[in-house]
């Protein structure tokens, strides 16, 4: 055998389970089929969206803000190429970043197309033509997933485009239409939005970002609005056609009333769907079930040596569950017993305000059951909040109503990416609510917002309201 | 109510202080965290703080020696009246003002304990059932069968369930008639006083319809919050590494928590568990690799987890070596020949070997009495009389029953005595009283084929008789080779208290007793 472990796909799942293996000890092997390590995450997703909006988010505030900071900018404008550019610097940092974390852990980055010969066989086909065989002990496929296109209007990468061309951008749209108000449509609505853009949003469903808390896209939708967003919920679209440099989308709503929207750019985001094309899973005979390959809770495909992690197999597609799978099955490759709590892998929305949540949603709770009670404390009460003029937002707290432990955090507001970890640090050691109260938050920050909150579930007896 | 200030536990090893001197006198009034005396141990002295403001009354004068834990002296709260005086003035309100708060707290809390205590006064009262303490050395017991159901009916004394411990299986009556609520479940390990289960008592036919609470962990004592036996992602990993389940380990953390270090500590499952309910139970068994390389992960037996630790801890903890022998078995056979038929016709049971190696026990430990001897601290305990423990092969494991005064016992009686003991062995229904205090053991390796062990003793006792399986074998007996049946025998000892002249002597003296048992008859 050539490696101990070869890992296909070099993502944020990816890569660190070839960097966890080769910690362990094992000769590791890792396949790219493009130039840069990193996968969507770090080329075509988390890494540049985050930078764009960042960018647009500093424009957004010398625009509208500065001036009652006490700061005058004259002239203000936008340089599209040069936040691109600077976009695609951060990009190059991060790749490069992997590829020398590779380098000091030892592990065989091979790039090309990986594919299954046998379950311990993989070629490899190169851009240039050239194919290599390796033999491997274990396999774990981090093949990731691609942006779902509408069936009706394939990305012509163009006028209608994913989140990877909405990143490539030569001009700011005039008018962009995203449908789609999930995480991805939010962030890049946001960006355009920010940078001037007219931007509409039509969304399926009765709510925004409708995986998380119903409350947090109630506050999402209000703060789009006031950022100059149209918001159509509950509206199907039924058609998308491009004339020249003009786009057109129907949609209808559940009455069957009908809209009728023109844009220069349509974003489709919908959603994202797992990608295994190329893999050749038949010499090995795994199936797929919905697009994806069934795993056990070992993360073991139906071939015993052959693991799958990420965006291919079932549950959220996010980088930082990918992550958490990758150690785990390298783990479990060295014989440890490590466990993921699924439950706790926060989401995330990098609108501005950012929206982060971690545990069990109220609709889940209501569904279920569950006797609960509820802490909410707003941003605007926040004397950090007010400092910066970052006061849209709350912080919702699920509590068990017996117990008081905590059962689910929810937060928009400034900040909320970075806050959720205490969360999910409270969770994992299954603190009461009145716990999180009792304990000292720093001031003046954004998660005393949390703590009273937390207050507020406990007793309803926050302090600053 | 006076608040008992103890001596605190000081140290590991320290087990007793002196008192130093009073700093205060007796009637005094106290602060709360004052120094009130001095503390004297071997290895340091230390300072006692009072636990709370109030009046001192001292219970031990300066000079006692005072072993940890034990009262010296008491506090009594001020009265209202009294209260102030001992205080700076400036402090008063604000001391009194959290007091207020507490009591404020402590009356928004009442109700909630107060309703609960009415909702089940409605159905009559809630009789918590919790692990009787079953014997000295017993502090845990694992619930081998439930006989009822969750929610049935059950009567006063109806045997609700099946508990064994590392020594004994017994049978649990219910404490009371009513509705029964599981709490432990089966193969769990509970710790004596740990909670089994609740039966709410109903007095007349009707079951009352009992309320269930939606979190049933919360109810289970004011110790066991809902958070208890919840082990840290860093130790879930430990633990199940080790095919430990959470509810093995006793949790230091708040509210129990298991800790890392709980985690990382918890080798040995003999720690008596604290919370009495396991949370989400982990499947236990671990995947099968392709190919026919399974293996099988079992919990140990409580029996089997004991036996574990008491053999290791007697190897660790004792000098032990072993002294051989071998006995000509033929006298023994000829008169056994000769007597059995008549024997078993009297006495109704069969003359086996273990009638004359235990009589040639005892008539040997009176002989050399500190192989019937062990130690007890700094003491040497001897013991007057014969209580010899006889190891018994049962599927659960082994167990040791004793034959209690064998040395005044007849042949008849100690075979029927043997006979009844491994019977009720075999059938798992000896009782603790039944394995606890015997003072030598002997084993017989012979009935599975052994020629010669090394037997560990059996603590606290000091040493153990092996005896093998009897083989032709030739010898000399005057110049002369002949076949002879013999056995060979081991005395295992613990050499801190029997010298290498008394463990050979001994082995010696029950050969010559073996090999003419004329001479047990005459005590020669």
């Amino acid at each position: 055998m050539d490696y101990n472990v070869t890992i296909i796909g070099s993502g944020p799942g990816g890569y660190v389970a070839a960097i966890r293996c080769a910690q362990l000890g094992f000769k590791t092997a890792l396949i790219e089929k493009y130039d840069t390590l990193g996968g969507t995450c770090l080329n075509v997703g988390c890494i540049p969206s985050k930078a764009m909006l960042d960018s647009s988010e500093h424009f957004a505030n010398a625009k509208e803000n500065f001036k009652a900071h006490g700061i005058n900018v004259q002239g203000l404008k936008v340089d599209f190429a040069a936040m691109v550019a600077r976009k695609a610097d951060v990009v190059k940092q991060n790749v490069d970043g992997i590829a020398f974390l590779m380098k000091k852990n030892k592990v065989d980055v091979h790039h090309g197309i990986g594919s299954f010969v046998d379950k311990s066989t993989i070629k490899i086909l190169a851009k240039d033509g050239s194919e290599k065989k390796i033999t491997t002990e274990y396999v774990i496929i981090a093949t990731g997933s691609k942006p779902t296109p509408l069936p009706f209007a394939p990305f012509d990468k163009k006028r209608i485009i994913s989140s990877t061309e909405a990143l490539e951008l030569k001009e700011i749209p005039k008018h962009l239409i995203v449908i789609g108000g999930g995480v991805i449509g939010m962030e890049l609505g946001s960006v355009y939005s920010r940078l001037g853009s007219k931007v509409t949003v039509v969304e399926f469903l009765d709510n925004l970002i409708p995986t998380m808390d119903g409350t947090l896209g109630k506050e999402l939708q209000k703060v789009a609005k006031k950022m100059g967003m149209d918001i159509y919920l509950g509206h199907k679209v039924t058609s998308v056609n491009v004339k020249g440099k003009e786009v057109t989308v129907t949609a209808e709503d559940k009455q069957g009333k009908a809209l009728e929207l023109k844009g220069d750019y349509c974003l489709v985001s919908i959603g994202r769907q797992p990608y295994t094309e190329g893999l050749n899973l038949s010499a090995v005979g795994i199936g797929l079930d919905k697009g994806r390959i069934p795993v056990d809770e070992h993360l073991r495909t139906s071939v015993d040596n052959i693991y799958a992690i990420g965006d291919v197999i079932r549950g959220p597609m996010l980088a930082h569950k990918a992550e958490e799978e990758g150690v785990f099955v390298a783990e479990r490759l060295a014989g440890q017993k490590p466990h993921i709590n699924y439950l706790l892998i926060p989401g995330v929305v990098y609108t501005w305000p950012e929206v982060a949540s971690v545990g069990y949603t109220e609709e889940q709770l209501k569904e279920s059951g569950r006797a609960y009670k509820t802490g909410k404390f707003p941003y605007k009460a926040l004397g950090r909040a007010r400092a910066s003029m970052d006061t849209d937002g709350l912080v919702k707290i699920l509590a068990d109503k017996n117990t008081d432990e905590i059962l689910g955090v929810h937060i928009i507001g400034a900040r909320a990416a970075d806050m959720i970890a205490a969360g999910v640090t409270a969770m994992e050691f299954r603190a009461a609510a009145e716990d999180v109260a009792r304990m000292s938050h720093a001031h003046p920050t954004y998660m005393e917002a949390v703590k009273e909150a937390c207050l507020a579930a406990t007793a309803n007896r926050p302090i600053h309201i | 109510m006076a608040v008992q200030v103890k001596v605190p536990s000081v140290g590991e090893s320290i087990t007793e202080v002196t008192i130093g001197s009073w700093h205060r006198k007796d009637g005094d009034t106290v602060q709360m965290d004052e120094v009130i005396a001095d503390l004297e141990s071997d290895k340091a002295t230390f300072e006692l703080r009072a636990p709370e403001a109030g009046v001192l009354k001292i219970l031990k004068q300066e000079g006692e020696t005072v072993p940890v834990g034990e009262l010296i002296c008491e506090i009594e709260p001020s009265g209202a009246d009294g209260k102030s005086s001992g205080e700076p003035p400036k402090e008063t309100p604000k001391k009194e003002t959290p007091k207020k708060e507490e009591k404020a707290e402590a009356k928004a809390e009442s109700p909630q304990p107060a309703s609960a205590a009415e909702a089940q006064g409605k159905g009559g009262k809630v009789r918590e059932m919790r692990v009787p303490a079953v014997g000295e050395s017993i502090t845990e017991v694992t619930l081998s069968t439930w006989l009822k159901k969750d929610g049935d009916r059950v009567e006063l004394d109806e045997i609700i369930a099946e508990v064994e411990s590392d020594k004994a299986t017994f049978e649990l009556p219910a404490e009371a008639a009513g509705i029964l609520h599981i709490v432990a479940k089966e193969k769990e390990t509970i710790p004596v006083g740990g909670l089994i289960c609740t039966i709410d008592e109903v007095s007349d036919g009707a079951p009352a319809k009992v309320e269930k609470a939606p979190a049933p962990e919360a109810s289970a004592s004011e110790a066991h919050t809902y958070a208890a036996g919840h082990p840290s992602p860093a130790a879930a990993k430990i633990l199940e590494e080790k095919g430990l389940k959470a509810s093995d380990v006793k949790g230091t953390g708040r509210d129990g928590r298991i800790t890392k270090e709980d985690a990382m500590q918890a080798q040995q499952p003999s720690k008596p568990a604290e919370s009495g309910k396991a949370p989400a139970p982990q499947p236990a068994a671990v995947p099968a690799p392709a190919g026919a390389r399974n293996t099988r992960r079992e919990k140990m037996s409580s029996l089997r987890r004991t036996i574990a630790r008491r053999l290791v801890s007697v190897k660790n903890e004792t000098a032990m070596l072993t002294t051989f022998n071998e006995v000509d078995m033929k006298a023994i056979m000829d008169l056994r020949a000769q007597y059995k038929d008549k024997f078993k016709e009297k006495y109704g049971i069969g003359l086996g070997f273990m009638s004359f190696f235990t009589k040639a026990v005892c008539i040997a430990l009176k002989e050399w009495p500190a192989v019937n001897a062990q130690i007890d601290g700094d003491d040497i305990i001897y013991h007057d009389y014969c209580d010899i423990s006889i190891a018994v092969s049962t599927p659960r494991g082994l167990v040791v029953p004793v034959v209690r005064n064998a040395d005044l016992l007849s042949f008849d009686q100690i075979e029927s005595e043997i006979a009844r003991l491994a019977t009720k062995a075999r059938e798992g229904k000896l009782s603790i009283d039944e394995m606890q205090g015997g003072t030598f053991s002997i084993t017989n390796g012979g009935v599975f084929g052994s020629m010669l062990s090394t037997p560990i003793i059996n603590p606290p006792q000091s040493a153990i008789l092996g005896m093998h399986n009897i083989v032709e074998r030739p010898v000399v007996k005057n110049k002369e080779i002949v076949i002879r049946p013999v056995m060979y025998v081991a005395l295992s000892y613990d050499h801190r208290i029997i010298d290498g002249r008394e463990s050979v002597s001994f082995l010696y003296r029950v050969k010559e007793l073996l090999e003419d048992p004329g001479r047990l008859i005459l005590g020669v």
